[in-house]
């Protein structure tokens, strides 16, 4: 047992002997006093070897315990707060074991998920019990079970504002990537150029988005097309550094190849350069999809036929329809990460040559 | 010894007389920038009236994304002005709002739609972009639109746009009509060489749609004690005097607002027609809240659903009764 460990074992222990103690006297529910003497066994640990899996079962009936006795008072008792401290104590314990059963290939590697869904779990699991536990007002905080709530009665609204607020994206995203693209070629060409134009991407990336966005709809008018405009201006800037970067990114060696092959300019840029140049644009690509998502949904702040993720936040947030707001921005974060998780899937497929790809080390 | 007893005392009398001067504290949030719109308070905190009643008031200005509910039930201020619309929202949301005074008597709200868009009356509307402002000032145009029978939905009868605090919409074309204040965007759109004669104008007053604008809110749970009653009831008695005399010396009323502004915003021109303007609305001598106009807001706010259903207790007349 590592130091750390032993630590948190001998902490979590002790609360829950102490929730134990306080709670028998206060009126604890059964469920949570099970908790208590589970919690308080472990420290059969120090004589006896017991499986992590233990922890987590301990952890996890804890979380039901405490879910389960949340109703039980208007404000809740000290010895509530610390069965929270206990279960999370526990949770924390299960997944450092884990961790360090899975580095020293005691467990299956495929086993390494449980510990990101195990610790996103606990998040969610402390929100629900602090917000409904010590009576947080909704419209500061509300509980994640109310925003599923919302989320699951308010589909067609967030179908309808995901539809367009993601015809600006990708619209946005499109134009600006490839605009971002050709001007990087462009520099590539000729060097007065890249004198000229590199500095004014340099500008035009400065520029705030709180700035740019109503100037936009005035332009473009307040439909999607004034949104789209925002990301464009937004990810032109790292699509043309990066592709600017990775045009430079072939060595001398190979470009003095194709030199001795006679390859014009557009042969060299087609079939090295720019392959070399991948990784690079992927990363731009990845940075863009997640200002694109940012861009419309802040553009939207500023003037928006009634419709829109960032119209919906701004307006329920007025109208204090905060578990709304909260599914809107679930809804954005899903979809974010979606759009990463394709363009990487991308990424994997065309820069398979790559050694990161391939799992080595560059 | 007897000089000793005397200086006992003497020292006695010192330290109450200190606790009776004592202020109470409050805190007011304003549910905008700091403008003309807020003047009764502004002047009344200017000209010392506030303090005459023994109180130290902070007056915090808003502006957009400000909302004043959410200000009130983080703890950020004791009592805010607001709309009675945003005020039974989040009552209906679990903030125990009261309302103790309503001013604004009238509502400042107007639509109003250049000639040449050739909308003469609510029959025109079909079809046309109508701009409205969120954040609690919908609630009067949708009521209006329900009450019309005119879905705004996707693809209805009117299309709304969400609109900036300006008249931006309207001299872009972007919208055919635009949601003004008499004393506020009407100014602007004044100034941009609109009038009645070039303009259609629907003042939701005279037609009847209005719902009640600028009001003092307190925590309810505060109520309960009779000290803060009593120091409400001062404030809303400053406050009135405060707009009485902003009546009366309007000029004197815009530059104190002018003088007020920390962000240099306001300007004098625009802050004087905006005084004017907002005397019209305001009753110096009856904060009283008008029951036929409460029973007409929250009757429109349950049929656009904004609140589940008509609250209880959302308001009290302790404080405007004492006034009397």
């Amino acid at each position: 047992m590592s130091r750390l460990q032993r630590i948190l074992a001998v902490a979590a222990a002790l609360v829950s002997a102490l929730t134990l103690l306080l709670g028998l006297a206060g009126g604890i529910s059964v469920p949570l006093v099970i908790f208590g003497v589970a919690g308080l066994l472990t420290v059969a640990r120090f004589f006896t070897p017991v499986s992590l899996w233990i922890d987590g079962a301990v952890a996890a009936f804890g979380a039901w315990a405490l879910l389960d006795g949340l109703e039980l008072f208007d404000v809740e008792p000290l010895w509530f707060w610390l069965a929270l401290v206990a279960c999370w104590l526990f949770a924390w314990l299960f997944v450092e074991r884990l961790a360090r059963a899975i580095r020293a290939k005691a467990m299956p590697d495929a086993l390494g998920i449980v510990i990101p869904v195990v610790f996103g779990l606990s998040l969610l699991f402390a929100w629900e019990v602090v917000t409904r536990g010590a009576n947080v007002p909704q419209v500061l905080l509300p509980a994640p079970s109310m925003i599923w709530e919302r989320l699951t009665a308010s589909v067609p609204t967030l179908t309808a504002d995901f539809v367009q607020t993601f015809k600006a994206v990708l619209a946005g995203f499109a134009l600006g990537c490839s605009a971002g693209f050709v001007v990087a070629i462009l520099v590539d060409r000729s060097p007065f150029l890249k004198r000229g134009l590199l500095p004014i991407g340099n500008f035009v990336s400065a520029l705030p988005i709180i700035g740019i966005a109503p100037i936009m709809v005035m332009w473009f008018g307040f439909d999607w097309p004034s949104k789209a405009a925002v990301v464009v201006a937004m990810t032109f800037f790292p699509m043309l550094v990066n592709t600017v970067a990775g045009l430079n990114a072939s060595s001398s060696i190979e470009r003095d190849l194709m030199r001795t092959y006679a390859a014009s300019y557009w042969e060299t840029l087609f079939k090295l350069r720019l392959p070399a140049a991948a990784p690079f644009i992927f990363n731009a690509l990845k940075i863009n999809s997640t200002l694109a998502l940012i861009g419309a949904i802040v553009a939207e702040f500023f003037g928006t036929p009634i419709v829109g993720m960032g119209f919906r936040i701004s307006t329920e947030v007025g109208k204090l329809n905060i578990d709304l707001v909260w599914a809107e921005i679930a809804v954005a974060a899903v979809a974010g990460s979606a759009f990463y998780g394709v363009i990487a899937l991308i990424e994997r497929a065309v820069t398979f040559w790559h050694p990161s790809i391939r799992g080595g080390r560059t | 010894m007897k000089k000793f007893v005397m200086a006992l005392a003497a020292g006695a009398m010192a330290l109450t007389a200190t606790a009776a001067m004592a202020q109470d504290k409050l805190t007011l949030q304003l549910k905008w920038v700091t403008q003309a719109q807020f003047a009764g308070y502004l002047v009344a905190k200017a000209k010392g009236f506030y303090t005459e009643e023994n109180l130290d008031v902070t007056i915090l200005p808003g502006g957009p994304n400000v909302a004043p509910e959410q200000v009130i039930a983080g703890g950020g201020a004791d009592i805010i002005v607001d709309w009675m619309g945003g005020a039974a929202a989040a009552r209906d949301k679990g903030v125990p709002l009261v309302n103790i005074a309503q001013p604004f008597k009238r509502s400042g709200l107007m639509l109003i739609c250049p000639k040449e868009n050739n909308i003469n009356s609510v029959a025109d509307f079909k079809g046309k972009t109508l701009g409205v402002w969120f954040f609690g000032n919908e609630y009067p145009f949708f009521a209006w639109m329900n009450k019309e029978g005119l879905s705004t939905a996707e693809g209805g009868d009117v299309k709304v746009l969400q609109q900036s605090f300006d008249i931006q919409p309207m001299i872009q074309k972007q919208a055919d009509c635009i949601s003004v204040m008499t004393y506020n965007e009407y100014g602007q759109a004044l100034d941009a060489g609109y009038g009645p004669d070039n303009l259609t104008i629907f003042n939701y007053t005279e037609m009847g749609n209005d719902l009640l604008e600028d009001g003092l809110y307190v925590m309810e749970p505060t109520l309960q004690d009779p000290a803060r009653v009593d120091a409400y009831t001062r404030f809303v008695k400053a406050s009135m005097k405060g707009w009485g005399y902003a009546l009366e010396n309007p000029d004197e009323a815009a530059q104190i607002v002018v003088d007020s502004d920390d962000t240099g915003a306001a300007e004098l021109a625009h802050q004087r027609y905006m005084v004017g303007e907002v005397t019209k609305l305001v009753d110096p001598n009856d904060p009283a809240l008008d029951m036929a106009a409460y029973e007409r807001t929250i009757k429109a706010l349950v049929d656009q659903k904004i609140i589940s259903k008509a609250p209880e207790g959302a308001y009290t007349t302790v404080i405007t009764d004492a006034l009397k």
